[in-house]
């Protein structure tokens, strides 16, 4: 069978199941004696073993048999969570993980896993309460049917009481087919068959026995019946993997004794049923797929705001325009709700890494996480995971200090990060924090200079704020010595640089010896946005919403000046204003405005700063589908994507974060 | 007609498995639950002529869920899917009223004849 179908499959769910893996032996640590955890655990080491199996991969499969070896010890109390078991199955993960990541790289388990599987094999057999095995020999091929069972006085007695008139007493073998699998259970329903036949008088293996006894690739059994021999030889043989059915009379004659029988009911009562669960059910679903969803939502939306735009003046138009809205409205509620997920998917990753890397370095630290359950856009979330991996590993590495310096400090030895994640507005806040030794401004600075990143000059005019963001600039690492964690390269540029792709930014607060908090603001979404229309120039420009705190007119004499800048005050804040048309570098004359009567001014917010925008007139408040400016435009200064609008004209949306 | 079935796996990968084998086969794939709960839920509302079993489960495992199914459709025709090393769970399954069990790694024709034998009894 061609498994090739299967592979991405494969991939995705044992990646999940190796996630859920993680999580739970991780929370085994903390908490060994917890048996839903464990069966979790147990279930999901058991369904990657069928996986890899049904696949084929033959090391994979092996090394998760023996991982779940261990773990059925420990469900069966065999065994009792300690570091080692910890340790020994946190490795088998990694092994696991290691042996999919080369089948997706090279398409074969290239690794070498022996050295694991002889540990794990070494701990097994040290862990043997020296159970005895009782397997019984199975002897010579030769056939006598006597040498296998042969009935004792009682029995021929008990056979006496059941056997009625028309019956014969039978000698039966059943053979099983070499490659029958689970023998023990087949041989089981062979037995249950033949009770079913007629009075199974003895049987080698009994049915109690076969469920944990080896007897080779025949069961032996003396049967009772008024049957026809072919019969039951036919309906023995149709079990599946039988192979041959020897039958013969046997060679005792025993009469019916005077019996008198009381039948006995067992009635088994299951459980009543139980409480109905309704379970919706769920599809997967190619991401791209929702991608082009939400483009069609798009084009929709861009189509339905051309309509709007005709203002026909008719009721039946006006009906349906309204009706469009709605529709289009909750299609695009639906559509981002298709895409957001939880950012716990990501989140889960870190506990393990964070227990990992606090053993290796010997600091002691705890991960606290929180707003697991926080919603983003799915394309936004699969970008995050390695940024967040950064910052995490540095809070670990360069901020939590070594449990005796920080005692020495006056701190608890151990050191805590705060992985937090929440909706403001529409943005969405991440934040790593630590409680560590903060970010020196000054050793940064002198790093940077070191390594020419910037100049003396520009040293002396920067704040400790600024000096701050300088462990953004390309090529800054600040590991003296290189550590497996951090400083391998990958530096905060680029976390800074995947943060901006997708339309956020990233915040530092670091206070010496207090710790540092690095703050990421995401948008909700990227595709789709309110926004306020404004004309600058007889051009339109959208405003996204989010970044708008409001909208005022203003009359020429509230301009004050500070230091050169036009700025207004408003309720007691002094606030700059910034003319749009030079802002985007329109070729009009600049400072015109000082001569209306009116003046309009967009209240701009981004993180801490605010600006008030000039604009010429302010125009309306519309959803508009963000388009990117394709690779070329990519940089330009204050515009950050396009859009088109009603009648069909593309409208620049303005970089609302450059220009506060 | 083709023999409805209904496929009970937590595992997606293992459900597709089983549906393209059983797809072969020329059955029609009724359902598909991913735990014991939601087999006996679909199994209410679809009364498939076959249901395929896994046994390790979150929410009910496969054991229970073949009783309680038992309990609703004295004649339902359940099919264990076990895995090696399942044995004693496997028993327990049958004496609960399934009527044959398949091991994992499937082989297909193997399942379609332990399928077909059930249909004929």
């Amino acid at each position: 069978m061609d498994n090739r179908q299967y592979l991405q499959m494969f991939f995705d769910e044992s990646s999940e199941y190796l996630q859920l893996l993680n999580e739970n032996v991780l929370l085994l640590e903390g908490d060994p004696e917890n048996e839903e955890v464990i069966n979790a655990v147990f279930r999901a080491a058991h369904s990657v073993k069928g996986m890899s199996a049904t696949m084929g991969f033959t090391k994979l499969t092996d090394l998760t048999h023996k991982v779940e070896n261990i773990l059925s010890k420990v469900r069966n109390k065999e065994l009792h969570i300690n570091e080692e078991i910890i340790n020994l199955l946190f490795a088998g993960l990694d092994h696991i993980k290691q042996l999919i990541e080369d089948i997706k790289n090279n398409g074969e388990e290239v690794s070498d896993v022996r050295d694991y599987l002889n540990q794990l094999d070494d701990f097994l057999n040290r862990d043997q309460n020296s159970g005895q095995a009782s397997v019984r020999e199975v002897t010579a091929q030769e056939y006598d049917f006597t040498s296998y069972l042969s009935l004792s006085e009682e029995e021929q007695q008990e056979i006496a009481q059941k056997i009625k008139e028309q019956d014969a007493i039978y000698n039966i073998e059943v053979v099983l087919d070499e490659s029958c699998l689970l023998k023990n259970v087949r041989g089981y329903m062979i037995l249950k068959k033949a009770q079913e036949l007629g009075y199974l008088a003895k049987s080698y293996p009994t049915l109690k026995e076969i469920e944990d006894e080896d007897f080779g690739l025949s069961i032996y059994f003396i049967l009772v019946s008024s049957m026809f021999t072919e019969d039951m030889e036919e309906i023995l043989k149709d079990i599946v993997d039988v192979k041959e059915v020897i039958l013969e009379p046997s060679e005792l004659t025993i009469f019916p004794a005077v019996k008198e029988e009381e039948a006995r009911e067992d009635k088994q009562k299951s459980p009543k049923s139980l409480a109905n669960i309704q379970v919706a059910p769920t599809v997967r679903v190619d991401i791209n797929k929702l991608d082009l969803l939400m483009n069609m939502v798009g084009e929709l939306l861009i189509n339905k705001t051309r309509l709007e735009g005709l203002k026909i003046s008719s009721e039946i138009y006006q009906d349906i325009i309204q009706q469009l809205d709605r529709v289009t409205m909750e299609l695009h509620h639906i559509v981002m709700q298709i895409r957001m997920v939880p950012i716990g998917g990501i989140f889960n990753r870190f506990p393990r890494m964070v227990r990992d890397l606090s053993k290796e370095l010997t600091k002691e630290i705890e991960l606290v996480v929180e707003g697991a359950d926080t919603e983003l856009d799915r394309s936004i979330i699969d970008e995050l995971g390695d940024p967040l991996m950064h910052l995490i590993r540095n809070a670990i590495d360069h901020g939590i200090e070594h449990p005796a310096e920080r005692e020495k400090k006056g701190k608890s030895s151990k050191g805590t990060i705060l992985l937090n994640a929440y909706q403001k507005g529409s943005e969405i806040i991440i934040e790593v924090e630590d409680d560590g030794a903060g970010i020196d401004p000054d050793f940064i600075t002198r790093k940077a200079l070191k390594k020419g990143l910037v100049t003396t000059e520009e040293v002396e005019n920067m704040d400790d704020k600024e000096k701050l963001y300088l462990i953004f600039h390309p090529g800054f690492s600040t590991s003296e010595e290189v550590t497996d964690l951090s400083g391998r390269g990958v530096g905060m540029d680029v976390v800074k640089r995947v943060v901006e792709s997708l339309d956020g930014q990233v915040f530092i607060e670091s206070e010496q010896d207090l710790g540092t908090r690095f703050i990421i603001s995401l948008p909700l979404t990227l595709a789709i946005t309110q926004a306020l229309m404004v004309k600058i120039d007889q051009e339109i420009f959208a405003i996204p919403l989010g970044a708008i705190s409001e909208t005022l007119m203003i009359n020429p004499n509230d301009i004050r000046q500070v230091r050169g800048q036009d700025v207004i005050v408003l309720r007691d804040t002094t606030i700059p204003i910034v003319e749009g048309s030079c802002k985007l570098n329109l070729n009009v004359e600049y400072g015109k405005y000082t001569e209306r009567e009116e003046i309009s001014v967009v209240i701009i917010t981004s993180g801490e700063r605010q600006v008030g925008l000039i604009v010429d007139e302010l125009l309306n408040q519309q959803e508009i589908v963000i388009k990117s400016l394709g690779n070329y435009l990519v940089n330009t200064k204050n515009i950050s994507g396009a859009t088109i609008v009603g009648d069909g004209d593309v409208a620049l949306i303005l970089d609302v974060r450059n220009i506060a | 007609m083709s023999k409805k079935v209904l496929i009970v796996d937590d595992a997606a990968f293992m459900r597709m498995m089983i549906k393209n084998i059983l797809l072969d086969g020329g059955f029609e794939i009724a359902g598909e639950a991913e735990n014991g709960r939601q087999a006996i839920e679909i199994f209410k509302k679809i009364r498939p002529d076959l249901v395929t079993m896994d046994i390790t489960m979150p929410e009910l495992d496969g054991i229970d869920a073949v009783r309680e199914i038992m309990e609703i459709d004295r004649e339902a025709k359940i099919i264990i899917c076990s895995a090696m090393g399942q044995e004693a769970m496997v028993i327990d399954a049958i004496q609960a009223g399934a009527k044959d069990f398949v091991v994992k790694p499937f082989k297909p024709d193997r399942v379609l004849a332990a399928i077909k034998k059930i249909f004929s009894n």
